[in-house]
């Protein structure tokens, strides 16, 4: 053992405990709750779509909102859709493929991650629609569709830098500029490790 | 809110404990205060004190023996580093008191921690070496997989239950005799606040069903994690 890591294991033995400042994260929230307890105009728009699919409803708490949300998988794909307290609908995230996101976006996005990565790698995508409900509704029937939605990338990205390698999630316009970039704090699990 | 759920877990883990108890060479119990560190970005230090005491044992002639006694406690330092974004490796240190006699223990670990949808799995490999003045070194490695499932939402938030379920298995060499040790452990934990959690629950061992006879251990866990 080296003279410095016998210094660190002497600091630990004797020292154990020194008390730092940890830093506090906001975290969103969110609850299961129980379809009868949904607002009758989201279980109506659940219901238009006529889809027979299993639904997890959540309701979502941040700081300065409430929003309900609902969870399915239909057709090999992740849907979640997000509604008011009203039960009005606010916007539809489906996970896609990589390559369903249009050419241009996708260079403009690359060299966006180029920049500020030296290695990266796409986790997740999602497909964000925010509009008209009678749009939000047919871009779920078919996800192919043109409307006149406006349309965001949601990216889940595990990138490497100087300051070592993380997990951000970076939400771009439709044409690959970035709206915003958040890093993703992992919740402590001391518990599961010992 | 799933409380509901939390105490029919523990309903069905404390039935099933009754008809194990049964046949159990050992029914105790495990409780243990973890204390976890974060120095840095990488580095994280552990701290646990861990005890413990036997209400029931059965003897080499097959006779119950009904007396509470303290079998033994430990005292761990582990240090961490994140390797990765869900990786970690460390290195510890055990002192073990039993029987008035006090063991040694060098603990080499990998941890792996997956976010699935709705649940996290942790696997963790471990390899340790115990020394202790009467008996022949002891040689280690062991590998466990932990699932941590939120009852109410999609991850783990303050104020909520959850079920811990681990099955650990550890092959050992001593004195150039090989064991398999299996464990279940079905915990149900709640989070009181970003610093602390309280688990309880089962910790079921068997072992020796290699080449010797089969016993089995049953213990009642509690556990205490406190970050500071």
């Amino acid at each position: 053992m080296n003279k410095l890591a016998s210094k660190k294991w002497f600091f630990i033995l004797v020292f154990f405990g020194p008390i730092l400042l940890s830093a506090q994260e906001k975290l969103e929230r969110e609850y299961r709750i129980k379809e009868k307890n949904v607002p009758a105009a989201a279980l109506a728009f659940m219901d238009s779509l006529g889809i027979n699919v299993k639904t997890k409803w959540y309701t979502e708490e941040s700081l300065d909102r409430k929003s309900i949300e609902v969870k399915f998988k239909f057709e090999k794909r992740r849907y979640s859709i997000e509604f008011d307290t009203f039960g009005r609908v606010e916007d539809v995230e489906v996970t896609r493929r990589w390559k369903a996101v249009e050419k241009n976006t996708q260079n403009r996005i690359l060299m966006q991650l180029m920049r500020e990565c030296t290695k990266y790698k796409i986790e997740k995508i999602q497909f964000q629609y925010i509009g008209l409900e009678k749009h939000l509704y047919e871009i779920i029937k078919n996800p192919n569709a043109k409307t006149p939605l406006q349309m965001k990338y949601e990216l889940i990205v595990k990138c490497k830098s100087n300051g070592g390698v993380d997990l951000y999630e970076y939400l771009f316009n439709s044409q690959g500029d970035t709206v915003s970039k958040s890093k993703i704090i992992f919740k402590n699990s001391s518990h599961l490790e010992y | 809110m799933n409380i509901k759920k939390g105490i029919y877990f523990l309903f069905l883990f404390f039935l099933s404990s009754s008809i194990w108890a049964q046949g159990t060479d050992h029914l105790g119990a495990i409780p243990s205060l973890n204390m976890n560190k974060k120095v840095d970005e990488k580095w994280s230090m552990n701290t646990k004190v861990e005890s413990r005491v036997i209400y029931k044992s059965v003897n080499p002639q097959g006779d119950i023996i009904k007396k509470y006694s303290h079998e033994l406690s430990d005292l761990t330092f582990i240090m961490s580093r994140s390797i990765g974004l869900s990786s970690r490796i460390s290195a510890g240190y055990m002192l073990r008191l039993e029987e008035g006699e006090i063991q040694q223990r060098f603990i080499q670990q990998y941890t792996l921690i997956q976010t699935k949808n709705g649940y996290r799995l942790a696997h963790r490999i471990v390899t340790d070496q115990t020394i202790s003045p009467s008996e022949k070194p002891e040689y280690r490695a062991r590998y466990r997989v932990s699932a941590e499932i939120p009852l109410n939402g999609k991850s783990l938030d303050t104020k909520e239950f959850y079920v811990r379920a681990n099955n650990e298995y550890l092959n050992s060499v001593q004195n150039k005799q090989y064991d398999l040790e299996i464990r279940l452990v079905p915990l149900l934990g709640y989070v009181f606040s970003d610093k602390i959690k309280l688990e309880a629950g089962l910790d079921y061992r068997i072992n020796s069903f290699l080449a010797k006879q089969t016993e089995q251990d049953f213990w009642f866990s509690i556990n205490i994690f406190v970050e500071y």
